[in-house]
C-alpha cells in the first residue's frame, strides 16, 4: 500500500497493510532542512515543502499540518512571538487580546480570510489539495483558543467568580471555529476538509472534570454536531495532555465515522480504546521527552509496548508521538519510530 | 483585646475563607486581626498559611484544580497585604529561601506561579525571576539574593533543554545549592540526569521536597 491508500483505507474501515505513522513534527522539519523554525508558521510554501520532505524521510503517512497550540491570540487582536532563539519551538503568547473583564463585550469575531495566522493556514491547505494530502485546519479546541483569547489564568479565574464571562468567551471562540471550518468547506468542499482541534489547556492539570463538563463538553458538542451537519465526514481532537477524568465525556463528543483522536502520553493506550475505539481512529502517544532525552532501546520498547496496544484499535490506529516531537531530538530517535512500525506495527 | 478563644475563632475564619477562596472576606478578617490587636504573624502562620495548608491536601485529593488554587492564592496575597506591614522586625520565621524562574524560550508561567505562592504561604522567603529567563539571569540572582534552593520549571520539551546548563551555571556560583526541576515534560530521571537535586511533579509536593532537602543540607 502507498501512504495515500493506507490513509484511505484507514478512514473508509479497510484493511491496512501497517500501522501508519501519524506526524506531530512541525519545529523539527524546519531544522531538518536547515531553516529557522519560525519557517514553519509563517511560509506556508517552505513549512509544507520540509514537512514533505522529513516525512518522506521519516516514513509519516499522513500529509503536513500548518497550526499551533497558542492559536486565537493573535486572531483576535492580540500579539504572539514566532520562535527564536535556542530553546523555543513554537510561536508564544505576547499580548492578549482580552485583558479584563471589561474587554469581553467590545470583542468582535474576526474576518477569517484575513485574521492572524489564517491567510497562511489558507495557503497551506491550498497546498494540501495541490499535493492531495488530507486538507485540515489546526485550531484551538474551543476551550483552548478561549484561554488564548484572555489568558487561561483569567479563564480559570472567570469560571468560578463570573462565569457568565467564561461562557462570553468559550462562545466567541466556538463562533470563529465554526466559521473557520465553514470557509476550508466552502473552499476545499466540506467532505475534503479534517478540521483538527487540539485541547491542551482543558486538561485535569488545569480544570477539573466537573469543569470540563461545564464549560468544555456542551461547546464540544455544539461544534462537533455544526461540523459534521456541513458535511465534513471527519474531526480530529487532540486530546493533549492528562485528560483521564475528561474521557467519559470525549466518547460522547460527535467527530464523524469514524472520528480520530490523538491522545497526549499521559493516557494509555488501552483505556483510549476503551472509551474512544468504538468511534474513533485512535492515534498516539509516544512520549516527546523520552524521544528527546531517552536511550534507543528504551525509545523502540515504548514505541513496541504503544503500538501492539493500538493494533487492537477496532476503527484503527495511528502511531504518533503524544504530543509535538521537540525540534532538538536526535534525528534517529525519530527513526527509531518509522522502525518500531516496520517491526512491530505490520497486521497479519 | 481578643480573648484566646476568640482569636482562634478569627483565625479559623481566616483559614476559612482562604480555603472558601473569599478574597474581600479574607482582608476584612485580616483588618479585624490587626484592629483586635492580633500578632500579624500569628495570623499569617495560624490563619492565612494554614488556609493554604488545607488547599494543598484538597489539591492532593483532587478536589481543588487550578482555578481554586488561583483563587485561593488571591484571597491569600489580599491577607498578606494587610498584614505584612504590621509584623514586627524579629517575629517572622523564614523557613528559607527559594530562586524560581521559568527557564529561557519559555513563557508558560502559571505552574511557577502557583510554586511561588506555595512557598510563600509555607513561610518561605521568595525570589521570583519570572519568565523566559536566561541563564545569566539566574547566576545574577544566586550572587543578589544567596537562596539556598533554586527552583526551574518549563512547560516545553525544547525550553527544558535550557536546565543543564543553568544547572550547572548556579551550582559554579554557589556550590551546595539546591536546585529542583519541574513541569509537565519532566520526571525524576531526566531532572537527575540534568543534574538537578529533586524533582517535584506539582506545587504542593515542591514545598515538601524542598523542605526535606533543605533540612537535610542544614548541619545539626
Amino acid at each position: 500500500m502507498n501512504k495515500s491508500a493506507r490513509i484511505k483505507a484507514l478512514l473508509t474501515g479497510n484493511r491496512v497493510d501497517r500501522v501508519p505513522h501519524f506526524p506531530f513534527i512541525l519545529g523539527f522539519c524546519a531544522k531538518n532542512l536547515g531553516l529557522p523554525i519560525a519557517t514553519i508558521y509563517n511560509d506556508a510554501e517552505k513549512s509544507f515543502d520540509a514537512q514533505m520532505k522529513t516525512f518522506e524521510q521519516y516514513g509519516v503517512d499522513w500529509g503536513p499540518i500548518y497550526g499551533y497550540a497558542s492559536y486565537g491570540t493573535w486572531e483576535f487582536g492580540g500579539e504572539v512571538e514566532m520562535p527564536s532563539g535556542n530553546y523555543q519551538q513554537a510561536p508564544a503568547h505576547k499580548m492578549f487580546p482580552v485583558k479584563s473583564e471589561s474587554d469581553i463585550d467590545s470583542i468582535t469575531l474576526p474576518d477569517v480570510k484575513t485574521a492572524g495566522c489564517l491567510p497562511i493556514a489558507m495557503a497551506f491547505s491550498k497546498l494540501q489539495q495541490s499535493h492531495g494530502t488530507p486538507i485540515s485546519v489546526v485550531l484551538g479546541g474551543n476551550f483552548t483558543i478561549a484561554g488564548n483569547i484572555c489568558a487561561v489564568e483569567k479563564l480559570c479565574r472567570w469560571m468560578l467568580k463570573s462565569p457568565e464571562s467564561a461562557h462570553k468567551i468559550i462562545r466567541l471562540a466556538t463562533e470563529h471555529i465554526i466559521e473557520i471550518v465553514r470557509y476550508w468547506a466552502d473552499t476545499f468542499g466540506a467532505e475534503n476538509v479534517i478540521p483538527q482541534f487540539w485541547e491542551p489547556l482543558a486538561a485535569n492539570l488545569i480544570i477539573s472534570p466537573r469543569q470540563f463538563k461545564q464549560f468544555v463538553f456542551p461547546y464540544l458538542v455544539e461544534t462537533g454536531e455544526r461540523i459534521l451537519a456541513m458535511g465534513v465526514r471527519h474531526i480530529l481532537h487532540h486530546i493533549c495532555a492528562d485528560h483521564n477524568a475528561n474521557l467519559p465525556y470525549w466518547a460522547e463528543v460527535p467527530m464523524g465515522d469514524p472520528g480520530l483522536c490523538s491522545f497526549g502520553e499521559e493516557i494509555d493506550i488501552d483505556k483510549a480504546i476503551e472509551f474512544l475505539g468504538e468511534k474513533a481512529v485512535v492515534i498516539g502517544n509516544l512520549d516527546p521527552s523520552l524521544l528527546l532525552t531517552g536511550q534507543p532501546e528504551q525509545i523502540t520498547e515504548r514505541c513496541r509496548e504503544i503500538i501492539e496496544k493500538g493494533k487492537k484499535a477496532p476503527r484503527g490506529f495511528m502511531f504518533s508521538s503524544g504530543c509535538e516531537v521537540s525540534p532538538e531530538t536526535p534525528g534517529y530517535h525519530v527513526y527509531l519510530m518509522k522502525k518500531a512500525i516496520e517491526e512491530f506495527g505490520v497486521y497479519p | 483585646m481578643f480573648s484566646a478563644k476568640e482569636k482562634e475563632d478569627l483565625l479559623k475564619k481566616i483559614h476559612d475563607s482562604v480555603v472558601e477562596f473569599e478574597e474581600e472576606v479574607t482582608a476584612d478578617l485580616c483588618r479585624q486581626a490587626v484592629d483586635s490587636g492580633i500578632d500579624a504573624h500569628d495570623a499569617i502562620i495560624g490563619g492565612l498559611a494554614e488556609g493554604m495548608v488545607t488547599v494543598g491536601a484538597m489539591y492532593e485529593r483532587n478536589e481543588y484544580f487550578v482555578p481554586e488554587l488561583l483563587l485561593c492564592s488571591d484571597a491569600l496575597y489580599a491577607g498578606l497585604d494587610i498584614l505584612r506591614p504590621h509584623v514586627r522586625a524579629g517575629t517572622e520565621q523564614v523557613r528559607g529561601k527559594i530562586m524560581i524562574g521559568v527557564v529561557e524560550g519559555d513563557i508558560h508561567d502559571i505552574g511557577k506561579s502557583l510554586v511561588k505562592t506555595m512557598f510563600e504561604a509555607a513561610g518561605w522567603k521568595v525570589f521570583d525571576l519570572g519568565k523566559d529567563v536566561k541563564t545569566d539571569r539566574f547566576v545574577s540572582g544566586v550572587t543578589q539574593h544567596d537562596p539556598d534552593v533554586i527552583a526551574l520549571s518549563a512547560l516545553m520539551t525544547t525550553s527544558m533543554l535550557a536546565m543543564p546548563k543553568i544547572i550547572e551555571a548556579v551550582k559554579a556560583e554557589k556550590p551546595g545549592v539546591i536546585v529542583m526541576v519541574g513541569g509537565a515534560p519532566l520526571n525524576h530521571d531526566i531532572a537527575r540526569r540534568y543534574g538537578a537535586d529533586s524533582y517535584a511533579d506539582d506545587a504542593v509536593s515542591a514545598v515538601h521536597e524542598a523542605a526535606r532537602l533543605f533540612s537535610n543540607s542544614v548541619p545539626d
